[in-house]
């Protein structure tokens, strides 16, 4: 579903920045990827490949057969809206929407009929189990609810790739698990792709595959169990 | 879209409403003030055309002549075949005691003979009408419109104080009009007298302001103004009433056409307005935007989303624009109405309403100015890369373009505006328009570049001040040059039109207070008239004689000026005792000399021309003027060209012996006095007072009192720099606000650290304020050159064009002291709402912004 060929990405600026130095990568749909590595070693760069919110400065990026860097600003935008999600450390939520308004945002956007959205945000609020709050606004909810609302966010486009950057970061122990927990049955249920940065142990342990980056390289890659790929 | 302004855009305005309403301002100031001057002069136009229609009653031609038309060619009218009837008329406008009744226009008719041209439908029981001899029998008769008999609490009978030219008079009301038609003129404010009467009260002599000439049946208005024309002559004007409308239409949409730099300049100051806030709004709102790109929304749609708040923005600032603007438009009408009444003697009456087609005019205008100010920051909204909108840090704009190009093309347009304006391949507005255009350009292109440069210098001296705020302000100035460079952009701009304009108005008056210490030279004048370009009363000649037995008055010199056209153009041709002016009068001469001067105009009875008069028809000494005459056209030879200020469409001089000869009307419209050596002025002017009190409507003042009573004048005029500058301020103020606003909100998080590493709130505060002090100072400095350029062009090129006048360049050292004095002022003021905002930061939610 995901290949990477020969990625490089470069931040130009006062000094240069070579992010991603390389990367060659394969990951096929329905498998759920844990990528840990230090901080600043390229983690959030490949992300935001992966989704189409950026372009490499060389190399390719296909995302179910589509080359991402031949396409154009608005083409990944419309591919972002249908076929990706993401879920942030930082959530990202309108503060001024109410729960179900941002969960309906993206689609509006993608101009769904209205019946069709209220019908899909309550059903996406029923799976991650905020049916209860969907009038609030996300500074009336918890770290936990709001990444929760973030997931629903993500789900309700029905995309196939879910990428989530550090999506625990934020969260305390028990919260993080919760939204583990959630993640992987996302997975389990719909068959979704995951791909998830992640600076904890036990959360990459929650999947199926693991990837380390050091310095904007690919320094290992492994399925769960230890046999190496 | 329509959920994303609902939500998103909402309640953004929700929580800003102070900004949104500072936004909306900007559309309503300028959308008022376009509505309100286009109404009021859609209705002084249409007053002034219906007052000339129904004033003109039945009759299809009127005939006029510069200076009024004698009494006599009423009879040679009338004898000329398919002329029915002839009707004499004068007009003029006075103003009663109370003069909250507005000005009255008084129409002297014949009132014998003048029902075959004016229905005058007077009201059933006024048994005075009946009998027009009675009302002839008292000198104090008068005619007024029901409506303002009634608005003035006047029954037939009774007495009303009016300001006539010899003093406050009384006149009886001895009839009253029935509202329709004729008495619906002028809004009802109309007074009708007997034209003999009148000619007594407005010192027109023997003459009348025009005849009305009403056609036999089968006669054609085509045949009937041939008829006229060739038996009259050319100095004598035929014209159908409504052509007349259509010039007094035209004269004042010529001075009305400089009220529409002014509403220009107030909606541009919305757009700015509308500029500023979206940057403001676009900075704020960056990580809604990163997310809401991250959701798959378009760059397309993000735009539009701006653009559509701006279009919301534009509606309803343009409708509550067009209602403030019926309020302002009142307050107009009486400012323009009282120009174009002492400057060209005509005028509207009535209330002003606001035509459906000028708020079409006024909401597309406001709504274009609100879209074009939203443009630029939505598509850099829409071109923000997501990453960028959702990273953690600061990530600041990238520098602009590259630096070289633009300095290259913003030196090119300018040094075209300056080819331009020094070689004018074409004149007027093209050249205005053209001029400003590429100079603006230059300047806009040129701005970024020179602002960093002056930076530069600005930072090591901020820094010896305030070691940390020096740096902190410098920081925020440099890191972001596209809103450093924009507000410095609009600063300079609106410097540069206010130096440039204090400039020109600066050089116009200095030149005419020179002039006027040259040209005006006898003790004392003594004026039939306030009004000198149109005169509402003139002494007869003989006059002369009596003031020349006044004690200690030595000679007296009659001065009477005529406004004839010259190739369409309505000169001013002087007359003056040539002889015993030259004695005292020094004048300045570009062609010829004293003596030629002497010998041609007093002993040949040639005539001198005006500087003006000399470029505008390129005519000079050696050549020939062609003056329509009462006799005819007269060609006469020109003896000098002298600098001459008194007309900005060109002056030719004549002996006075010559004016009479030629157009045989010996009235004067001022006698210029010289008091034997040694009399005291005062007393010499007192004495005149006395002798013409009671007699003839007479302003006598001393040299002094003229002089000072004209720089009044000049400055009343002045005053419209004073709009100017506080425009400017305006902007200024708006733009550093802003400006600083966006500063606070994209260091946010460097503020949040710097306090809690300890940085004191007082040292937050004074780098914005410091901040502020730089930007203000930079647009001043770069405002300097280009205000000086500005006025240089409009001193030289356009006042050339305009009124054929060279003026010497005067700086306006005035408005530049009192700039240094108000911008420091003013961006201290307008840096105190951003760094109230920045020291209220608390620390923990501002490391978290971004
Ligand atoms: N927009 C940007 N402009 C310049 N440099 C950037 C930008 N985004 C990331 N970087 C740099 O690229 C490198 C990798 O960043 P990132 O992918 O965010 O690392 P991680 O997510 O692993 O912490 C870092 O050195 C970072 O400073
Ligand atoms: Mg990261």
């Amino acid at each position: 579903m995901l290949q990477l060929h020969d990625v490089i990405k470069t931040y130009s600026g006062k000094s240069e920045v070579t992010a991603l130095d390389g990367i060659n990568l394969s990951i096929a749909a329905g498998e759920m990827v844990a990528i840990m590595g230090p901080s600043g070693s390229g983690k959030s760069t490949l992300l935001n490949l992966l989704g189409g919110l950026d372009v490499p400065t060389s190399g390719r990026v296909l995302v179910a057969g589509k080359d991402l860097a031949g396409e154009s600003e608005k083409e990944r935008s419309l591919f972002r809206r249908t076929s990706v999600s993401y879920i942030f450390q930082a959530y990202h939520l309108m503060p001024t929407l109410k729960v179900s308004q941002n969960v309906a945002l993206p689609l509006h956007l993608a101009g769904v009929p209205a019946n069709e959205i209220n019908r899909r945000v309550a059903e996406v609020l029923r799976e991650v189990g905020l049916e209860a709050r969907e009038k609030h606004l996300p500074d009336e909810l918890s770290g936990g609810e709001r990444q929760r609302v973030a997931i629903a966010r993500a789900l309700v486009t029905g995309a196939a790739l879910l990428l989530a950057d550090e999506p625990t970061g934020n969260l305390d122990t028990a919260r993080g698990e919760e939204i583990l927990n959630l993640l992987r049955a996302i997975h389990r249920e719909r068959g979704t792709t995951i791909v998830m940065v992640t600076h904890d142990h036990h959360a990459a342990s929650a999947c199926e595959r693991l990837i380390k980056l050091r310095d904007g390289r690919v320094e290992g890659d492994s399925l769960r169990g230890g046999g190496d790929r | 879209m329509r959920f994303l302004l609902r939500t998103l855009s909402l309640s953004y305005v929700r929580r800003n409403v102070a900004k949104t309403l500072l936004t909306l301002l900007g559309v309503v100031v300028g959308v008022a003030t376009f509505s309100a001057i286009r109404s009021a002069q859609g209705t002084l136009v249409k007053g002034i055309r219906s007052t000339v229609d129904r004033v003109a009653g039945k009759s299809q031609l009127q005939i006029t002549m510069e200076g009024g038309v004698p009494e006599e060619v009423q009879e040679r009218v009338r004898e000329l075949p398919g002329i029915r009837a002839t009707s004499p008329v004068i007009e003029q406008i006075v103003v009663p005691e109370r003069g909250e009744l507005g000005s009255l226009l008084v129409i002297g008719i014949d009132l014998l003979g003048d029902r075959e041209m004016r229905d005058y439908g007077f009201d059933g029981d006024d048994a005075d009408l009946d009998d027009p001899l009675l009302f002839l029998a008292q000198p104090d008769s008068a005619i007024f419109t029901r409506q303002f008999a009634d608005k003035a609490g006047l029954k037939t009978g009774q007495t009303i104080s009016l300001r006539l030219p010899a003093g406050v008079k009384r006149v009886a009301a001895r009839g009253l009009l029935s509202p329709k038609g004729f008495s619906e003129a002028f809004g009802g404010n109309l007074m009708v007298v007997d034209v003999y009467a009148a000619q007594e009260l407005f010192g027109r002599g023997r003459r009348f302001d025009r005849l009305d000439v009403r056609l036999s049946e089968g006669t054609s208005v085509a045949q009937g103004s041939a008829t006229l024309e060739k038996a009259l002559g050319p100095a004598f004007r035929v014209e159908t009433p409504a052509r007349r409308g259509e010039q007094m239409e035209r004269i004042v949409a010529n001075f009305v056409s400089g009220f529409n730099v002014s509403s220009g300049f107030a909606l541009s100051i919305g757009t700015f307005l509308i500029f500023n806030a979206f940057n403001v709004a676009v900075n704020r709102r960056r990580r809604d935007i990163g997310t809401l790109r991250a959701l798959g929304a378009t760059p397309r749609q993000v735009q539009l989303l701006f653009l559509a708040e701006a279009l919301l923005i534009g509606v309803v600032g343009a409708a509550v624009g067009c209602l403030a603007g019926t309020a302002l438009s009142q307050g107009f009408l009486r400012m323009m109405g009282q120009t174009t009444e002492t400057v060209y003697g005509v005028t509207s009456s009535g209330a002003v309403h606001l035509p459906p087609g000028i708020v079409l005019e006024s909401m597309v205008l406001g709504i274009l100015a609100s879209l074009a100010g939203a443009w630029g920051p939505a598509l850099s909204a829409s071109r923000i890369p997501p990453t960028e909108a959702l990273a953690k840090g600061a990530f600041q704009a990238r520098l602009p373009g590259r630096v070289a190009p633009r300095i290259a093309a913003g030196l090119a347009a300018f040094g075209c505006a300056i080819l331009l304006a020094l070689n004018p391949p074409f004149g007027g507005n093209q050249l205005i328009l053209s001029v400003l255009l590429l100079g603006g350009a230059g300047l806009v292109l040129l701005v970024g570049p020179l602002s960093r440069a002056l930076l530069q210098i600005f930072i090591p001296l901020a820094t010896r001040f305030a070691p940390v705020s020096g740096r902190l302000s410098s920081d925020a100035l440099l890191g972001n040059p596209r809103r450093t460079s924009g507000t410095v952009m609009a600063m300079a701009l609106s410097l540069t039109f206010v130096l440039g304009f204090a400039g020109y108005m600066g050089s116009t008056k200095a030149t005419m207070t020179r002039w006027m210490d040259d040209a005006l030279t006898c003790d004392l004048f003594v004026r039939a008239s306030a009004n000198f370009s149109r005169p509402d009363f003139l002494f007869p000649g003989a006059l002369r004689e009596e003031l020349l037995q006044v004690p200690g008055v030595r000679a007296v010199e009659s001065y009477r000026g005529v406004r004839p056209l010259y190739q369409g153009q309505q000169i001013l041709v002087n007359s003056i005792q040539v002889g015993p002016t030259m004695d005292r009068t020094r004048f300045e001469f570009i062609q010829g000399d004293a003596e030629s001067m002497r010998r041609g105009v007093i002993r040949e009875g040639m005539c001198t021309v005006s500087e003006n008069f000399y470029r505008r028809f390129n005519l000079g000494v050696g050549q020939q003027v062609e003056l329509v005459t009462p006799g005819g056209v007269v060609r006469i030879p020109i003896a000098a060209v002298l600098r001459d200020y008194s007309s900005d469409k060109g002056t030719v001089l004549l002996d006075r012996t010559r004016f009479l000869e030629l157009w045989k009307d010996d009235r004067v419209d001022i006698f210029d006095v010289s008091v034997v050596p040694g009399a005291d002025v005062g007393q010499v002017r007192d004495a005149v007072r006395a002798k013409l009190a009671g007699k003839f409507p007479a302003l006598v003042s001393t040299r002094q009192e003229f002089t000072a009573e004209i720089g009044k004048a000049i400055d009343a005029f002045y005053a419209l720099t004073r709009i100017t500058v506080f425009l400017a301020l305006l902007v200024a103020f708006l733009g550093i606000v802003t400006s600083l606003l966006i500063s606070v909100a994209e260091r946010t998080r460097e503020i949040g650290i710097l306090k809690a590493l300890g940085g004191l709130p007082s040292q937050i505060a004074r780098s914005i304020v410091l901040e502020a002090l730089a930007l203000a100072l930079t647009g001043l400095v770069l405002a300097l050159p280009a205000g000086n350029l500005f006025a240089l062009f409009m001193e030289g090129a356009i006042a050339e064009y305009f009124t054929g006048w060279q003026m010497p360049h005067h700086y306006p050292w005035e408005i530049l002291a009192q700039l240094l004095i108000a911008l420091p002022l003013i961006s201290a003021f307008a840096a105190w709402i951003p760094a109230r905002q920045a020291g209220r930061l608390e620390i923990t939610r501002a490391i978290e912004y971004e």
